[in-house]
């Protein structure tokens, strides 16, 4: 027992002093080792986070999923779209704007107007291009389409009167804002939706939901057909050119990350296997020594493997460390958010780390150790 | 005499100066893959980004006029249309380069055999063309809608009354690919449209019988008119100075005028699509158009981090094996020295040799680096990189900096041993 723990400590012993001495050596070893953590753990954390993160981005196109009322009705109750969140949990939903569209008349011709939450629209259709300010939802305000606007000329701050349609109620309105989008929205006028359903006497009731969650086509298509089970009165519609779009480029995007990295990682393979190469055929004397003294192939070979064992650890978690820097510089620049720490990567990569710098010295050393002591004494 | 001798070490220790040269190829070529890719990622993207659809509409500039003043509605009023016939000159513009696709539109309500009346839509599925330049060009909805979803096959041109039909629609009717639809032509004659396929987009077309257009001209007595023209072009992300002039061009100064219409933003282009089409208004979609800027931004900084990245590794490792290179050859520096070469002229020798072989390994890993980079491009984008000359200059500073980085320290330690010592082998 007393043997076997001076023995250990021997082995140790052996091992460190094999990586101090040959102080620029090892660090040169290290070096590249390092390297190689850093783009295992960096570039992993940035592939994997891709398209989370970019998908998120992508919600700048505006909602992926209509919640429009089917079985007959033309509503949905407001109430019941908290079930459809639930529903959706797991996905991070960016906003949801609720709309209920209503034909009124704005000076004495009828418009079709929606009732919105306007905190909502900003983050779900972020395009909207806003001349003037959205209406606060305190005042009697509307926001005007740019179409409506040129055609009852009117500019941001001027009056407008609002009526319904059968003439019962009829109020100045203020327009706080005129929207350009390029699209249909510029026909429209819009408003906050609980005055609109005041007006329209239709309290806690909608015409249909815009949401933007960031998921797959392929998990929208899923819940779509789960919520056709589950709750009969909703229709959810996935916006196919938003959706479908947003899945081609995320997934070049991914393609191209994980190319780069693939390319990034051969080199420092190549890099890492000829400085340990190089390590082990400097140390030939030594190994010619070593064997003079009476040591089996067994034991330099074990030393050797303890030696990379101890260099790849020190070098991966280094480099672990450097990609997880990285990986947050990514993160803060370019997402505006830090990433999430993977244990399971950093792990990975450290365990790698390891195993190819053992491999990458075990295999020179098995050609090494088969020299004879006295040739490679002699300095051949 | 100095030459004699970086000869002689060329001819002595080829296999190592080879090994060098390989090693700053390889990380040349991998530092060229990534520069190259990196400056071409926002056209390549820019492109992958027109899966969203046109992101500028052009219609005519009274389109809506009768209507709105006179509460006509649409069966009723003249309206005014686009002339067919201008569509070409969207090649013309400054920016034609840019313009990727486009299809042009012509709505209007038929009445079918059984008396419903259906909205139809005529456009071009794949149009080719002839431009007033003399290219050629192919383009219209197959371009442009890629998210749609086609059971059956798209209509072609050679068969003038081949349509698609919305998915819903053909529910409605109860209709499938192979069947006809008969109806009623406005000068009362009859027609047939034959079902190429059923399209299911998610949008008003799955409402529509979108057909040919001359079909729809004929059908609507409309010939050579079309209400709009869908572009999708590549833009540049929007500033101030766009938004500006999006607002009023004639707001800015000649100089911020020239540098507007010379650059492809989406506003500049739609102004040049108005000066070109008689009566049009080109307007910006901004769901498109506003959201490519951001995305374009977020990939060439996320490139661009990966690239730094990249090329610090190539650095790094390549400048790890020129001095692991360097150490083999104490022995050799110690007779230098022990036979009385000073410490400058041994590091130029050095140098000398090890720029010599990286000179000739950096011009192999640049050739190889562009076939690299052309690989990356066919294999994600499907299309080759441009290659870009500014990548060469850059290439330079990195590999003097590899260079020097892996020799300099290594040549300092070994100078900083006795001869002696480095000679006797310990």
């Amino acid at each position: 027992m007393l043997m076997n723990l001076q023995r250990i400590k021997m082995y140790l012993t052996m091992v460190t002093n094999a990586l101090l001495r040959r102080k620029l050596r090892m660090f040169i070893a290290l070096l590249a080792v390092a390297i190689g953590a850093t783009i295992i753990s960096g570039m992993i954390t940035v592939y994997k986070e891709v398209p989370e993160q970019m998908g998120r981005e992508f919600r700048a196109y505006g909602a992926n999923l209509l919640l429009l009322p089917a079985g007959g009705s033309t509503t949905i109750q407001e109430e019941k779209l908290q079930s459809v969140y639930q529903k959706l949990q797991g996905h991070e939903i960016v906003g949801s704007a609720p709309f209920l569209y209503e034909r009124l008349k704005i000076n004495e011709s009828p418009i079709l107007v929606g009732g919105t939450d306007f905190d909502m629209v900003k983050k779900v259709s972020p395009y909207w291009q806003i001349n003037g300010a959205m209406p606060s939802g305190s005042g009697k305000e509307l926001l005007l389409g740019y179409e409506l606007a040129e055609k009852f000329q009117v500019k941001p701050g001027e009056r407008i009167i609002l009526a319904l349609g059968d003439g019962s109620w009829e109020s100045p309105f203020t327009v706080s804002g005129i929207v350009r989008t390029g699209g249909k929205e510029e026909q429209f006028a819009y408003m906050d939706l609980k005055q609109m359903q005041e007006i329209v006497s239709k309290p806690g009731v909608i015409s249909m939901a815009q949401v933007s969650v960031v998921a797959s086509a392929a998990e929208l298509d899923a819940f779509t057909r789960q919520m056709a089970a589950e709750e009969p009165s909703i229709h959810p519609q996935t916006v196919k050119q938003i959706a479908s779009s947003e899945q081609t480029v995320l997934g070049k995007l991914q393609a191209l990350v994980l190319l780069v990295t693939v390319v990034v990682l051969l080199l420092t393979l190549v890099c890492v296997g000829t400085t340990m190469t190089e390590v082990v055929s400097e140390r030939r004397r030594e190994i010619g020594l070593k064997k003079a003294l009476g040591a089996d192939n067994r034991n330099i070979a074990a030393e050797f493997f303890g030696e990379s064992c101890m260099l790849g650890l020190l070098g991966g978690i280094l480099g672990t460390v450097c990609g997880y820097l990285f990986a947050q510089a990514v993160g803060t620049n370019v997402f505006g958010r830090s990433l999430q720490v993977s244990v399971p990567i950093a792990v990975m990569s450290v365990v790698l780390s390891i195993a190819v710098t053992a491999i990458a010295t075990m295999l020179p050393v098995r050609t090494a150790v088969k020299v004879e002591p006295a040739i490679v004494m002699r300095g051949e | 005499m100095f030459w004699q001798m970086v000869k002689g070490a060329v001819l002595r220790q080829g296999r190592q100066l080879l090994f060098v040269a390989l090693t700053v190829a390889l990380g040349v070529s991998l530092a060229t893959a990534m520069l190259n890719v990196m400056f071409d990622v926002g056209d390549k993207v820019n492109q992958e980004l027109k899966a969203f659809g046109a992101n500028i509409t052009v219609t005519s500039k009274n389109a809506s006029i009768l209507k709105d003043i006179y509460g006509l509605d649409n069966a009723s009023a003249p309206k005014e249309y686009l002339a067919e016939s201008d569509i070409g000159k969207l090649k013309t513009i400054f920016w034609t380069n840019n313009i990727v696709a486009f299809s042009p539109h012509l709505a209007g309500n038929l009445k079918l055999d059984g008396g419903s009346e259906v909205a139809v839509s005529g456009t071009w599925f794949d149009h080719y063309m002839k431009l007033p330049t003399g290219e050629e060009f192919s383009t219209g909805e197959q371009y442009l809608k890629s998210w749609w979803q086609v059971e059956g096959a798209w209509p072609k041109e050679t068969e003038p009354d081949s349509v698609l039909v919305g998915k819903t629609l053909a529910q409605k009717l109860n209709v499938k690919p192979g069947d006809s639809i008969s109806y009623v032509k406005k000068d009362g004659t009859k027609a047939v449209f034959r079902i190429a396929g059923l399209v299911s987009g998610g949008g008003e077309e799955d409402d529509q019988i979108v057909a040919q257009l001359p079909a729809v001209q004929q059908a609507l007595g409309l010939e050579g008119k079309i209400d709009s023209v869908n572009v999708s072009a590549m833009t540049t992300p929007e500033n101030e100075l766009a938004r500006r002039a999006a607002a009023n061009p004639k707001s800015l100064s000649l100089k911020e005028y020239e540098i507007w219409y010379c650059t492809s933003y989406v506003s500049s282009i739609a102004f040049q699509i108005e000066e070109v089409i008689a009566n049009s208004v080109a307007r910006p979609v901004r769901q498109i158009a506003e959201s490519e800027g951001r995305i374009l931004d977020k990939t060439q900084l996320l490139m661009l981090l990966i690239t730094v990245l990249s090329l610090l590794s190539a650095t790094m490792g390549v400048s790890n094996l020129v001095s692991a290179n360097i150490m083999e050859r104490s022995k050799e520096l110690g007779l230098l020295k022990a036979i009385g070469a000073t410490d400058r002229s041994v590091v130029i020798l050095v140098l000398t040799e090890i720029f010599m072989a990286g000179l000739i390994g950096g011009v192999a890993g640049y050739v190889a680096g562009l076939g690299f980079a052309q690989i990356i491009g066919h294999a994600v984008f499907g299309s080759s990189i441009a290659i870009n000359m500014l990548v060469i200059p850059i290439l330079i500073v990195l590999l003097i900096l590899m260079l020097l980085l892996g020799s300099l320290p290594a040549i300092r330690s070994l100078l900083g041993l006795h001869p002696a010592i480095v000679l006797h082998g310990r």
